[in-house]
């Protein structure tokens, strides 16, 4: 598939920081504190969240950028940056910015077992965090608690595993961001795979005297999509030939190949719609008994809500695709599996996710980030002014214009997911007309999240 | 090789400078404010309540409370120091900077009414003299309804019952006047008093409940200087902090939250209940003549300080004055006797 893409890498600048050792070293020397800071406001600061810097900077300021700016436009980006997995990363290079010994790793090196060589558990992970959302996000204590656990279990993977295998198999996080990372405008590849069959070494994968052998566990001669590419950058510094690229290309490119679709990562793709939507009904929805019942963890309520929540991720929203993938089939009377159409319609759901998302992050994101401003002065709610910002009112930003903004991004999303699912059935060599029940699949979606926020 | 080390001193001051450098910014704010800081977290008894509910501070000692309210929004009082937080809104952060001067304990509470347990939220604030850490317990005077050894459980009918609100103002027309000290007595056998004195055969029986009303008004205050600071305009201030939220706003026991009281449903059903006369009762309703008349003012201290009935009614006795419990009890007598003022119903 020839696509038209602008080489970034032709750039000098560009080139020189891509290949530069301190990079991604001084992005996440930047988001370290900010990390620490979080959790220690946390620990040890006020239990009024909208008062502590662990849940403004990290709920609000942090899910800002990474939803609205970071995934969108620079796909996994974040996932470079990212300080939970860097002391793990550091004690198992022992160093922090030049390679040693030839790019060998210091960790126990034990192969992740092949039977989750895939997204399930970050699914996992990704739920069993989502289930506890609404506690994790106002609970300044329980909150840090979370993101330590998550800086702890990435650093006993480091010393256990070969390479970051919390990022690539656990990271509740990291699913999603590489998920919705194939609607990015940017990807790193390779320039030439013929000059990359010439070259013995693999250099890019094994590592070498100028850098670590995929962090991602990825073979950048093999990448077609973004998915795992953690944009570490390594590679660039590896490659002896020159040969890798950052390129400029046009949205959601990754989505127009049809190699490598994964139930797990179609099941994913559901998680993050039926997330998007219970969180909208949850959290932002007129029903406070529902935010009350998430929020009684333990309860005989909690216990109903729960299950649930499974149910409609699992079964119920997934179950409902498959009976319009049933229905695609019975119309194009054709003889692919109705579970092979599952998968390849499920990538139809990515932009309308994104959209999604990106709806129900700006509903939250402009009314509450004003609260940035308080913390900043006092992240601890100790009574500190340090930028004379602590007594800045609540204003919420922009709040009139935030259904403006969430009407045509929805909208966007579905037209995205509509010629998505029909080019998915031109590729299935089905008629267009067997993409209509996909259609009313994404449709219904949007008209639900439209009724909720408009 | 300088390289790693420069990028080692910069992680070196993440993880170690910089919560070194935020923990020596709030000890040395502390130390040079010269107040003590207790953070003080204002949750609905549901979730916990006030945590700590117990503080220890010196005598002398300034103290700075930073109370965060993170579920709904609380209130916060010391009443015996004279310290009120009217509003702690969720999320946000208030603080109250004091200096106790006197060792005691002295029990504080939310004032506003967050949820069906509000009353539960309470604590106490110890302020412990250093140099005489374990002083003898105070003696305190048990209530005067021991001391008279009134049961304030038992029913109390009012034998005589005005045909209309007895009004005060008119009351004070007449020249009529009841000595002694009413706290003892029940209005109704006030009236019957002055109903029996051959004297006053020629007034009517409103008139002589008009006098009764204007004699507990008088009693309840300085009817000479009424306004914002008086007996029955801080009487007025607590029951509507205090009391509305179950007995109702205008006193007849319908107020929202006495809707679930604890034990409201277990009373309703419990014959076993010592006195029959208060079976399928919720908070007592205080425009209720035939009850309220037959109650003196210190049965209904009694109650007030007490608590129980089985309603799941406070305790006020930790958190009130004497003063505060005599003003709330005379603006609780103008729900059936007409004082004038805006609440007459």
């Amino acid at each position: 598939m020839t696509m038209n893409r602008l080489e970034l890498t032709q750039v000098p600048i560009v080139k020189k920081i891509l290949v530069s050792r301190w990079l991604p070293w001084s992005l996440v020397a930047l988001t370290l504190p900010v990390f620490v800071l979080a959790i220690l406001a946390g620990l040890f600061g006020t239990p009024a969240g909208s008062r502590n810097f662990g849940i403004v900077f990290v709920w609000i300021v942090w899910w800002a950028l990474v939803m609205l700016l970071l995934v969108p436009f620079a796909g996994r980006l974040w996932c470079a940056m990212c300080p939970i997995p860097a002391p793990g990363e550091w004690l198992q290079r022992r160093a922090l910015v030049q390679p040693r010994a030839g790019g060998r790793l210091y960790t126990l090196g034990w192969k992740w077992p092949k039977r989750f060589n895939n997204i399930w558990l970050q699914n996992a992970s990704f739920l069993a965090v989502a289930l506890f959302c609404v506690v994790i996000l106002t609970t300044p204590l329980v909150s840090a608690l979370v993101l330590a656990a998550f800086a702890l279990v990435a650093l006993a993977m480091s010393l256990l595993f070969e390479r970051r295998a919390f990022c690539r198999y656990l990271c509740p996080v990291g699913g999603f961001i590489g998920l919705y990372s194939q609607l990015a405008p940017v990807e790193v590849r390779v320039k030439d795979h013929a000059l990359c069959a010439t070259h013995k070494n693999k250099t890019c994968y094994v590592g070498s005297a100028a850098g670590y052998g995929c962090p991602w566990l990825v073979f950048p001669a093999a990448l077609d999509k973004n998915t795992y590419c953690g944009m570490c950058t390594e590679c660039f510094k590896t490659c002896p030939l020159d040969n890798l690229a950052l390129y400029a290309r046009p949205f959601g490119a990754d989505l127009l190949t049809s190699r490598g679709r994964r139930l797990d990562e179609a099941y994913k793709a559901f998680i993050m719609l039926t997330c998007a939507l219970a969180y909208s009904i949850v959290l932002l929805g007129p029903w406070s008994v529902l935010k009350e019942t998430a929020y009684a963890v333990g309860s005989v309520e909690w216990w109903v809500y729960a299950a649930s929540f499974f149910a409609a991720n699992l079964a119920i929203v997934p179950g409902l695709f498959f009976a319009c993938a049933w229905l695609a089939r019975r119309i194009a009377r054709a003889a692919t599996s109705t579970r092979e159409l599952f998968v390849a319609y499920a990538y139809a759901l990515v932009p309308l996710g994104l959209a999604a998302w990106v709806a129900f992050s700006l509903s939250f994101v402009l009314v509450n980030s004003s609260y940035a401003w308080q913390v900043l002065s006092d992240p601890f709610g100790w009574g500190w002014n340090l930028f004379g910002t602590a007594d800045w009112k609540w204003t919420p930003y922009l709040a009139g214009w935030i259904p403006l903004l969430q009407i045509p991004i929805l909208l966007v999303g579905l037209a995205a997911a509509i010629a998505l699912a029909l080019r998915a059935a031109r590729e299935l060599r089905m008629p267009q007309r067997a993409a209509l029940p996909i259609v009313a699949f994404c449709a219904a979606f949007t008209l639900a999240m439209l009724w909720l926020y408009v | 090789m300088k390289r790693e080390l420069f990028a080692l001193t910069i992680v070196f001051l993440i993880f170690v400078a910089f919560p070194a450098a935020l923990f020596g910014y709030q000890a040395q704010r502390t130390t040079t404010t010269g107040a003590r800081v207790i953070a003080l977290t204002a949750n609905a008894p549901a979730n916990g309540g006030w945590q700590p509910d117990a503080i220890r501070v010196n005598v002398g000692e300034r103290v700075r409370l930073r109370i965060a309210a993170p579920d709904v929004v609380h209130g916060f009082a010391i009443p015996a120091l004279d310290i009120y937080v009217d509003e702690i809104l969720p999320g946000h952060v208030e603080e109250i900077e004091f200096v106790a001067a006197r060792a005691g304990r002295y029990p504080f509470a939310c004032t506003r009414w967050c949820s069906v347990d509000h009353w539960r939220m309470r604590g106490v604030i110890e302020v412990i003299d250093p140099g005489n850490p374990d002083p003898p317990l105070p003696t305190i005077a048990p209530p005067l309804y021991q001391q008279m050894n009134i049961d304030i459980d038992a029913p109390h009918p009012a034998q005589n019952v005005p045909a209309q609100r007895p009004s005060a103002a008119r009351g004070a027309r007449l020249d009529v006047s009841v000595p002694g000290d009413l706290r003892a007595q029940s209005p109704s056998n006030v009236f019957a008093e002055l109903r029996g004195d051959p004297a006053l055969k020629a007034y009517s029986d409103g008139q002589l409940w008009d006098v009764v009303a204007f004699a507990w008004k008088r009693a309840s205050g300085d009817p000479a200087s009424p306004g914002a600071d008086s007996a029955l305009a801080r009487g007025s201030k607590l029951f509507v902090r205090d009391c509305a939220a179950c007995h109702g706003e205008t006193g007849k026991g319908n107020g929202p939250a006495g809707r679930n009281l604890p034990g409201l449903a277990a009373m309703q059903t419990d014959s076993r209940m010592a006195h029959g006369a208060y079976a399928k009762r919720g908070p007592a309703d205080f425009t209720d003549a035939a009850q309220m008349l037959g109650a003196s003012d210190v049965l209904l201290q009694g109650k007030v300080l007490r608590g129980g009935m089985g309603t799941g009614m406070p305790e006020w006795r930790t958190l009130y004055s004497d003063q505060d419990m005599w003003d709330l009890i005379g603006f609780i007598r103008s729900f059936v006797f007409d004082y004038g003022m805006s609440n007459a119903k």
